[in-house]
């Protein structure tokens, strides 16, 4: 393989977890910069995601359907949950919402076997995206660049609602001081079921985009809601464009580690971000100190 | 508050009276049960050091757990100590770990320094994993005797014998927490926990402290991994995963944290219902949740904090941490 | 007010913890006489490996409604012990020893995780047990891990390699790439097969291992791809087995070198469909494999099971408890010190055709099959076409030892 072809090859892949990553940490940091709430439930709530994604596609036969729908009902069953039981928190401290969490993805996470089973699913591709693309004389799978390039148009368009939307000035409002928005006439309590509800459906969208890759199955959990912790806290809880670099470095360091260093592939993330710590203990574009 | 104080005395008095006696009345199981219940109860105090008193928060206190396994196993396979030396020599040895650990975590605070411990624990993780020859990799430790020694030490290799050992080691190690929270030490603590910045102003050293607290933890920890792993025979990596890290901190939080006893009782709660419900049903996790969101919307002082509230005479105070 | 909640409070808190701690406090040893043989199975119901103790948990279950119907074993009833361990050595240690002391019971099989079984191996002969395993491929069970009181029923994760390396010896490949799990069976049968490529001449260009829960391939599909082998041979199980193969089709690699693989089980094959057409594997039982009394297993349990064929530890599973049949047929009892000796030097002729239980490792000596995954009519997704079926002597390594001499 040239050297160009590999480092083509190489970048794509890396670019194509880091969109992967991306959508696990950035619901994560919406949820955080609101509410502070640290989410157990995270990485089941993403899995979720993908076994909603295999059954819609089963009954309808569209993964695009499936890929709508499938954030719009764990968004839902987010909202719900927020509304019912974590409203109730809020004047209890970080504690409780470690519990409560905790709880909320034991209970997901077995009502996911009792609902489907304990085997994986297949949740294939569609045909569309299904192809080889060579390059160089090096396959491509169109799988993965449009994971890439959905991964940058979601990007962008969370970064525009952040930024030029009243709904996104809500947000950024009450993640610095939700008294000073509440006395200015606005339902904060509304603000955060919504952010908590989109937080929730940005996972399981991830769960759907993951699932041609690894299927939906019950592993996918427990590796994703670390992954996203630690892309959230290298980026910076709180900060979206945190959660964009910390999943493109935390990918990079992989993809290239794991090819030169293959023993310390299961290091290499938290070296990463231990040393981000080390130098800037609120992560690369944190808040709090 | 005074009005308190005779009758949990008593009634301490009254449970190691009953602990003492119990391996002549308890069936075989229940003894095995009660002396990892007892290690368990010991893990989960040492964290209740680090979160119920100084609000440090960790997510990998696993570390503590594993590397104390880890060392005990290593030195009753390899060496011909005897046992209660070598529990004793690993729980110090991850104490002095810990000091470096804790160093670095204690650059940052919050759910920063709760994600440094993860990594720490991660790490440790990967290098038990990876360094075969020492820790046995993916296999871990198998076979660990409960070496006599040459002292003829054999009292401690009975069942019994270990279990009045384990059971020593959780009564010593109480009261020197005890000791320390009462201590001018445990009032800085707790200044730390309401406001570190208001203590510092007063001229303390805060982060001198918080390394002082998250030694003294890690090393009380690493004893409980260290009598585990001569109870179980086997250390292997699960014993440092997050999994458990996690675990051991909903232990504190629904035994009631800041109270010392209450994580000693959310272990024994958290393992004997997991134990219990694994056995009627497969779904066992579902109602495991179930009952854990249950106790933060109706019980939010945790286990402790409601035995207080349940069996109080005279006036039953809300407060519940232990003073 | 205060008083009333107090002692409502009271009795909750009494009466949860004398539930708790109840069953533990009576005396309760459930002594063998009640009339049935008891099979201990700690197993992984839930968890990453829940679809492994779930299998092995069904063949179990199927095996002994059946044997039952017939009288049971020495005219008494079998009575399986099925509780969930989530794949955590340290509760499958803790209800192993629960039915051993408060239930009496002395005979274990399905023991998911090899950390499971490494964990419970040590604590057989305090146990005064014996555990004949259905699925544990560690080598070192029964090599420098062996105790007395443990049986291995099943092929083991060497004997698979070695399978493969033997059909290889006629076949065109000339180098190969090895991928694995990193962790002791990864690395144990990468091992074994490097050797064996030595001792057919052939090439080992390289290996790479993951770390179990990998979620991204792309590397390791980078570096197998660049190494120019004529064929890769992948030791991975479970989640990361699905995951690796539904990106490796991504990106087409089985156009470019051939695929082969330790193992691929049934759920494997319907995770990922045809991403697997094609890849040549060792099989440690499938239901293709072509003998009579296989044939009536796969009719009785496609009866049994709503038109589902038995899956690769549901048969290892049967197959475990016709050893254990035939153990306890001969020695008459179900004691340790007569049921160990009459379980070795044992013959069984059943669905993977003959086992032999030999004395100086307990290994069970058995065939190797090898299969390709192909379309069949009648199935949705690859099913295994046995392709070759290799001499149990030549499979099996000699005692004690997980490598080959010849």
């Amino acid at each position: 393989m040239s050297t160009l072809a590999f480092l083509l090859t190489q970048g794509v892949n890396a670019l194509s977890q880091a969109a992967l990553l991306f959508f696990l940490g950035v619901g994560l940091t919406l949820i955080f910069g609101i509410m502070r709430i640290v989410n157990f439930a995270h990485g089941t709530l993403y899995m979720l995601g993908a076994f909603i994604g295999y059954s819609l596609l089963r009954y309808t036969g569209s993964y695009w359907l499936a890929l709508a729908l499938a954030p719009l009902t764990v968004g839902a069953i987010g909202t719900a949950f927020e509304l019912g039981i974590l409203r109730r928190l809020y004047r209890r401290d970080a504690h409780a919402f470690l519990m409560v969490t905790f709880g909320l993805a034991l209970v997901t996470g077995e009502a996911v076997r009792l609902l489907w089973g304990s085997d994986a699913l297949q949740v294939p591709p569609p045909a569309l995206l299904s192809g080889v693309v060579f390059l160089l004389d090096e396959p491509f799978p169109v799988y993965r660049l449009f994971l890439v390039s959905f991964g940058i148009v979601v990007a962008v368009v969370i970064w525009q609602l952040l930024e030029r939307t009243r709904l996104g000035l809500l947000i950024r409002a009450t993640s610095q001081n939700a008294e000073m928005v509440h006395a200015l006439g606005v339902d904060v309590k509304l603000v955060r079921s919504g952010v908590f509800g989109i937080g929730c459906g940005l996972a399981a969208l991830g769960g759907v985009l993951a699932a041609p890759l690894v299927t939906a199955s019950h592993g996918m959990a427990a590796t994703a809601v670390i992954d996203a912790f630690v892309i959230v806290i290298i980026g910076g809880m709180g900060s979206f464009l945190g959660s964009l670099i910390g999943a493109l470095l935390v990918a990079f360091v992989q993809v290239f580690g794991n090819y030169y260093l293959p023993d310390f592939a299961l290091a290499f993330m938290y070296l990463v971000m231990l040393l981000v710590l080390v130098v800037r203990p609120g992560g690369l574009l944190g808040k709090e100190a | 508050m005074q009005k308190m104080k005779p009758l949990p005395a008593l009634g301490g008095f009254a449970v190691v009276c009953l602990l003492i006696a119990a391996p002549f009345g308890l069936p075989v199981f229940a003894m095995t049960l009660l002396t990892e219940l007892i290690i368990l109860g010991l893990f989960a105090m040492s964290l209740d050091l680090m979160v119920g008193y100084a609000n440090l928060v960790s997510f990998g206190h696993a570390a503590a757990y594993g590397l104390g396994a880890y060392a005990s196993g290593y030195l009753l396979l390899n060496s011909s100590m005897p046992l209660p030396v070598v529990v004793l020599l690993a729980a110090l040895l991850t104490g002095i770990v810990a000091i470096g650990v804790g160093w670095v975590c204690t650059l940052a605070t919050g759910v920063s320094f709760s994600m440094l411990t993860l990594a720490f624990a991660q790490l440790l993780y990967a290098i038990a994993f990876k360094w075969t020859s020492v820790t046995g990799g993916s296999d871990g430790l198998a076979g660990i005797p409960r070496r006599a020694g040459p002292f003829a030490m054999t009292i401690f290799t009975s069942k019994t014998g270990f279990y009045y050992f384990a059971l020593a080691c959780l009564i010593g190690a109480y009261f020197i927490c005890r000791a320390l929270v009462r201590s001018p030490f445990g009032l800085v603590l707790r200044g730390i926990r309401e406001n570190e910045a208001k203590t510092l102003v007063l001229g303390y050293n805060t982060r001198l402290y918080k390394v002082t607290v998250i030694a003294i933890a890690y090393a009380l920890g690493g004893l409980a991994g260290a009598l585990y792993a001569p109870f179980a025979g086997f250390a292997n990596t699960e014993l440092l995963f997050w999994l458990l890290s996690g675990q051991v901190l909903i232990m504190v939080i629904v035994g009631g944290q800041g109270t010392l006893i209450g994580p000693i009782l959310g272990a024994a709660f958290f393992m004997l219902l997991e134990h219990q419900l694994s056995s009627y049903t497969e779904a066992w996790a579902l109602f495991f949740g179930l009952i854990f969101i249950a106790f933060v919307l109706f019980a939010p002082e945790g286990i402790w904090g409601l035995a207080r509230r349940a069996f109080a005479r005279g006036r039953a105070p809300a407060e519940t941490r232990h003073d | 007010m205060q008083t009333k909640s107090r002692f409502s409070r009271r009795w909750v808190l009494a009466g949860a913890g004398a539930t708790l701690a109840s069953p533990y406090i009576w005396t309760s040893a459930q002594a063998q006489a009640a009339g049935t043989i008891k099979v201990g199975m700690p197993l992984a119901l839930t968890g990453p490996l829940g679809s492994v103790g779930q299998q092995q948990k069904r063949g179990a279950e199927f095996y002994t409604k059946l044997q039952n119907a017939k009288g049971g074993w020495l005219g008494k009833k079998i009575e399986l012990l099925i509780e969930d361990t989530a794949g955590n050595p340290a509760a499958c240690v803790r209800k192993a020893q629960e039915m051993v002391e408060r239930q009496d019971c002395r005979l274990f099989t399905g023991i998911t995780l090899s950390s499971e079984a490494l964990a419970i191996v040590p604590k057989l002969a305090e146990w005064n047990a014996i555990f004949i395993s259905s699925d544990n491929g560690d080598g070192r069970l029964t090599a420098e891990s062996f105790v007395p009181n443990f049986f291995r029923a099943n092929t083991s994760g060497p004997m698979g390699t070695r399978a493969i390396s033997l059909y290889l010896k006629d076949a065109p490949y000339k180098s190969f790439y090895a991928l694995g799990l990193d962790y002791a069976w990864g690395h144990n049968s990468v091992q074994v097969f490097e050797n064996e490529l030595k001792r057919l001449g052939k090439d080992f260009l390289g290996k790479v291992f993951a770390p179990t829960g990998t979620k991204d391939y792309s590397t390791y599909v980078t570096k197998i791809r660049q190494s120019g082998a004529d064929g890769v041979y992948l030791v991975l199980a479970g989640d990361d087995n699905n995951a690796f193969l539904a990106q490796a089709a991504q990106y087409q690699l089985a156009s470019k070198m051939a695929m082969l693989s330790e193992q691929l089980e049934l759920t494997a094959m319907r995770a990922v469909g045809e991403a697997c057409l094609g890849i040549i594997a060792s099989a440690r039982y499938a239901f293709s494999i072509d003998n009579p009394k296989n044939k009536e297993f796969v009719e009785l349990w496609k009866q049994e099971h709503g038109g589902q064929v038995p899956d690769q530890f549901e048969g290892e599973q049967w197959q475990c408890q016709r050893v254990f049949e035939a153990g306890i047929a001969k020695a008459g009892s179900i004691e340790a010190d007569k049921l160990r000796p009459a379980l070795e030097d044992l013959t069984i002729d059943d669905i993977k055709g003959q086992v032999h239980m030999r004395k100086c490792d307990h290994q069970g000596v058995q065939q190797g099959f090898i299969f390709k995954a192909a379309k069949k009519e009648g199935y949705s997704h690859p099913v295994p076409e046995i392709i070759a079926t290799l001499p149990a002597e030549r499979t099996t390594p000699p005692c004690n030892k997980m490598t080959y001499d010849d």
